[in-house]
């Protein structure tokens, strides 16, 4: 369906003629891939999630407000995205409207004593933490980088990452938000919704996070969040970060009160205990297992290639016969990256001496080769702004994460190493690559001392290569399996299944609530339904708001 | 190559968004993170290299059709590069400004190249120049310099002028005390005059890749008959063009653009810098000399795979992310300017934003060229700069007539200006 041109140029007048586009080519480029990157279902090799049927750029609240009431008037669909990382920021029907919310990218505030700042979708996670920084705060980041919106980590998705340990994840940092609802009416949540301002989410006023967010953020299926407020913690560097090195070689030589170290241990259990410690003792600003990504195999190798500007993936089998990297490589097998940051040097010194003494009763090391100042300064920089996570993607153009345990750090070692040697076992098959089989990485536990640990084997592929991707899917359905058998519930894999089919459109009902019923609180799904029936009912979102009828 | 060539990278491209920010490490401010000047003017996805891709796919393989959005889309983009640096922070397998490229290629031989471009390049088949005067008094810019004219007279250095520098008067001194100062410090040069032809790198630019080919080869086979073996310029597009773009069709010369020169003459005691000039200023890095500016290197491959799907490239391909382009060498002489002090802007060397003039941008879309300028400007006021500085006579162009449309007030220089007042 083209667009009636009478309620095209009726939005048209709501965000001005050069915000709103329906030109086919346009509308293209608000297509996914679903042979791509963290789409949690498939991969499908050359099919793409429907083509929308405009795309508009609003600029204010008003205008979401305006253009969600006239889809509620004419029955339109809307779906609203702020940087597009992944399938679920794309309509799942056809006829579609696509709201790009680009241009509402502003900082509104930062509070510096409250410790918070008041944000548009359009914001990302590296130009908030740039301008935290000169008040002496951070931000906490996706594991997606730095190139996400913070808004909508945190009232869209889960926003985990390397910062868990000491920012938390990042739906605990959501405090106050203003919601378009899908109605077109505004609704202010938390303290803000008693004219307090925005510093708690849940009040006084209402106390309404869970609903605006539902099972694992919002996902763009229900109204718009057009601004909240997130919580900031303490930065304590310079006011902008010290860039140095040859591009894409960047590294930040920052004062004594930071250190950046990668740890390995003789067991899994050991590694372990020491993520219990580091949760125990209180100590670490960073902490996650981030470059197995590459694979076990290929890590150091990679590591050796990404801080060296002359350097290329074609390198990489020559770099990968040298002795030294094979030595790295066999003795970082179960490791981590941590980064300690002291508010004082006294602090600083401590948490190094607890954190040596944790090693010593783990009997993990500090992988000295990662101590090398270059390399040092570069993980430190890769760390803190989480700038270079389109490394993701390096190899062959796609991945995406298997298994996906997530649970105390005793779950997730308890089965990295099938889990491996399972994938391992795939690699030889060829659609992926080979990189050693352990591919998991992921956040080494939340805010507050302990919590989950969550272990994404990374899978590699080419979504340019059919077998390659048609390869992967049969990869990915054997995980699933593999998880069913083994007790781990279905993977990481398959998480978006529920919402998007095969053919990038919406799963049919009878599957979904298949999903929805064989999980184990489906009474949370019911629940949302209700939520859905009351807050949406015209129901103009999708299913990545997920719904279980009575 | 043809569109058809990147249909891999279009695939390959995972729509990450890294293309429309500055390397994220160097991320100081809200302000000014942005690197694209297109997506960030007309907001939407298509308008950057990501959206670029998505649309070359969608004409690929018929989905949508050429309308004239499809080609604002591709002749909105400046070529500026700033796109294939952020990128390649993480990506070794994509190469976004040649695929722009090819997709302007492809629309011009369609037949729906620009009607502003379409212009200035039919008087190019009458006479061999990018500008829209008349080829006549092109080398009127060097009238009264004591500098041989080739090829009558003999020598090995050739000082190219460029269009912009022959016919706009506001960039002539330039020219003229680029010729001086390498004549003071011994530097023996020749200019070709009115027998001077354009590089072809902004013709490149905009789409008209047979035009291109045209002019190089001449320029080529004139240098020839000169006996010229080493191009100087102080145009950062002709830099480009000589550099990266002239060896592929046979091209030999060494080309130096005039700040490595006064650069390495300064070095070696051949021009000394005596007089103060008391002014606070940034430097402007030119696309083409900066990012762009890296040394040619040769490859004809083909794409392979290692550990089953990692694609690499036999032999290895050239990786060009504007690691090795020429950033010091102005920096070096305006440090040795007394009195003279330099500060940076936020967006610097490889991730510098583009002045706005390039791409046949300038010519087709004015409005959205002066925005590129004027953003740029307010940069260069946040650096605390009283003036900004370039090495090329299209920046420097492009922001005197921003400031004139903008009412804004700033010095514009050249580095050789400065240098002049300091000798």
């Amino acid at each position: 369906m083209t667009l009636p041109r009478h309620l095209y140029k009726a939005l048209g007048d709501i965000v001005g003629q050069a915000n709103i586009s329906d030109d086919p080519a346009v509308l293209d480029s608000y297509r996914y891939s679903l042979a791509h990157t963290a789409i949690h279902l498939g991969p499908y090799y050359d099919t793409f999630t429907p083509r929308g049927a405009a795309v508009l750029l609003p600029g204010t609240t008003e205008e979401v407000q305006a253009i969600v009431r006239l889809c509620n008037q004419h029955t339109i669909r809307f779906k609203a995205s702020s940087t597009f990382w992944s399938a679920q920021g794309y309509p799942s029907e056809d006829d579609t409207l696509q709201l790009d919310m680009r241009r509402m990218d502003r900082i509104l505030e930062i509070d510096e004593k409250n410790m918070y700042a008041v944000i548009e979708p359009g914001v990302i996670g590296a130009t908030l933490q740039a301008e935290a920084m000169k008040a002496g705060l951070n931000a906490h980041l996706p594991g997606s980088g730095c190139s996400c919106s913070i808004l909508a980590t945190a009232t869209s998705y889960f926003g985990s990452g390397p910062s868990n340990l000491y920012g938390g994840w990042q739906y605990d940092n959501l405090l106050g938000i203003e919601w378009v609802l899908p109605t077109g009416d505004l609704f202010r949540t938390g303290s803000l919704g008693s004219g307090c301002g925005w510093f708690c989410g849940e009040g006084p006023g209402p106390s309404m996070k869970g609903v605006a967010r539902g099972f694992l953020g919002a996902k763009g299926a229900m109204g718009v969040f057009t601004q909240c407020a997130v919580k900031l913690f303490a930065w304590p560097g310079p006011p902008t970060l010290p860039v140095e090195g040859i591009v894409p070689a960047y590294r930040t030589p920052l004062p004594r009160n930071f250190r950046a170290y990668t740890v390995a241990f003789p067991t899994w259990k050991a590694w372990a205990d020491a993520a219990y410690l580091i949760w125990e003792t209180g100590i670490g600003y960073l902490a996650h297992r981030q470059y197995t990504m590459f694979g076990r195999d290929l890590k150091f190798a990679m590591v050796k290639i990404l801080t060296d500007p002359t350097k290329t993936l074609g390198d990489l089998e020559e770099i990968l016969e040298d002795p030294q990297v094979q030595r790295v490589t066999e003795e970082s097998k179960r490791d981590f990256q941590i980064v300690l940051a002291g508010m004082t040097t006294r602090d600083v010194e401590w948490q190094e001496k607890a954190f040596d003494e944790i090693l010593a009763r783990t009997g993990g090391w500090k992988v000295e080769a990662m101590n090398e100042p270059e390399i040092n300064q570069w993980m430190l920089l890769y760390l803190i702004r989480l700038g270079h996570k389109n490394l993701n993607l390096v190899f062959g153009g796609s991945y995406d994460g298997a298994f996906g345990l997530v649970g105390p750090a005793d779950y997730g070692t308890t089965y990295a190493e099938e889990a491996a040697e399972f994938k391992k076992e795939w690699e030889k098959r060829g659609a992926v690559v080979q990189a050693g089989g352990d591919c998991m990485m992921g956040p080494i536990g939340g805010m507050g001392g302990g919590g989950t640990c969550l272990w994404e084997n990374f899978t590699c592929f080419d979504p340019y290569d059919r077998e390659s991707v048609d390869g992967t899917r049969e990869f990915f359905d054997a995980c699933t399996q593999l998880g069913l058998e083994r007790g781990w519930g279905v993977g990481m894999e398959k998480w978006n299944a529920q919402a998007r089919g095969p053919d990038g459109r919406t799963t049919p009902k009878a599957e979904r609530d298949r999903i929805h019923l064989s999980s184990p609180q489906p009474s949370a799904f019911r629940y949302q339904h209700k939520i859905r029936e009351a807050l949406n009912p015209n129901n103009l979102g999708d299913e990545y708001y997920e719904t279980l009828e009575d | 190559m043809a569109l058809e060539d990147f249909a891999a990278e279009m695939d390959r491209c995972s729509q990450c968004s890294y293309c429309k920010w500055i390397p994220f490490d160097h991320v100081k401010s809200w302000r000014f993170a942005k690197n694209c000047p297109s997506v960030s003017y007309y907001n939407f996805n298509s308008y950057s290299a990501r959206g670029r891709y998505a649309v070359a796919r969608s004409l690929l393989h018929g989905d949508s059709g050429v309308s004239e959005t499809v080609r604002n889309i591709a002749f909105t983009c400046m070529t500026c590069g700033s796109c294939d640096v952020s990128c390649k922070i993480c990506r070794y397998n994509l190469e976004p400004l040649e695929m722009v490229r090819e997709l302007k290629f492809k629309l011009v031989e369609d037949g729906q190249g620009l009607e502003a471009h379409r212009a200035a390049i039919a008087a190019l088949h009458t006479e061999p120049r990018s500008s829209d005067r008349s080829k006549a008094g092109r080398g009127d810019w060097a009238n009264g310099l004591d500098v041989r004219r080739l090829p009558s007279e003999k020598t090995e250095v050739l000082f190219h002028a460029g269009c912009r520098s022959s016919f706009d008067r506001n960039v002539q001194p330039t020219a003229r005390a680029a010729v001086q100062l390498l004549k003071e410090a011994g530097v023996e040069i020749g200019i070709l005059g009115d027998r001077e032809a354009c590089c072809g790198g902004r013709v490149y630019s905009m789409g008209y890749r047979d035009e291109f080919v045209r002019l190089a080869r001449a320029n080529i086979a004139a240098w020839a008959e000169a006996g010229v073996k080493t191009v100087m310029t102080s145009c950062a597009d002709g830099y480009h063009a000589f550099k990266r773009l002239y060896p592929p069709l046979g091209s030999q010369v060494e080309v130096l653009h005039t700040v490595q020169v006064l650069d390495r003459l300064i070095r070696e005691g051949r021009l000394t810098l005596r007089s103060t000039v008391p002014m606070t200023v940034t430097y402007h890095d030119p696309c083409h000399l900066g990012r762009q500016g890296e040394p040619y290197v040769p490859w004809n491959g083909v794409e392979k795979k290692i550990k089953a799907q990692i694609v690499v490239y036999e032999p290895k391909r050239p990786r060009n992310n504007g690691a090795w382009g020429v950033y010091d060498p102005p920096r070096n002489v305006l440090r040795s300017i007394p009195g003279l002090e330099l500060v940076e802007m936020e967006r610097t060397r490889e991730y510098s934003w583009c002045c706005g003039a390039g791409g046949g941008v300038r010519e087709a879309y004015p409005e959205f060229s002066q925005w590129t300028a004027s953003e740029r400007i307010a940069e260069a006021k946040a650096s605390g700069a009283q003036a900004i500085v370039s090495a090329c006579p299209w920046c420097e162009r492009n922001f005197i007539d921003s400031l004139a449309a903008t009412g804004e007030r700033m010095q514009v220089f050249d580095v050789v200006d400065l240098v002049r007042k300091a000798v």
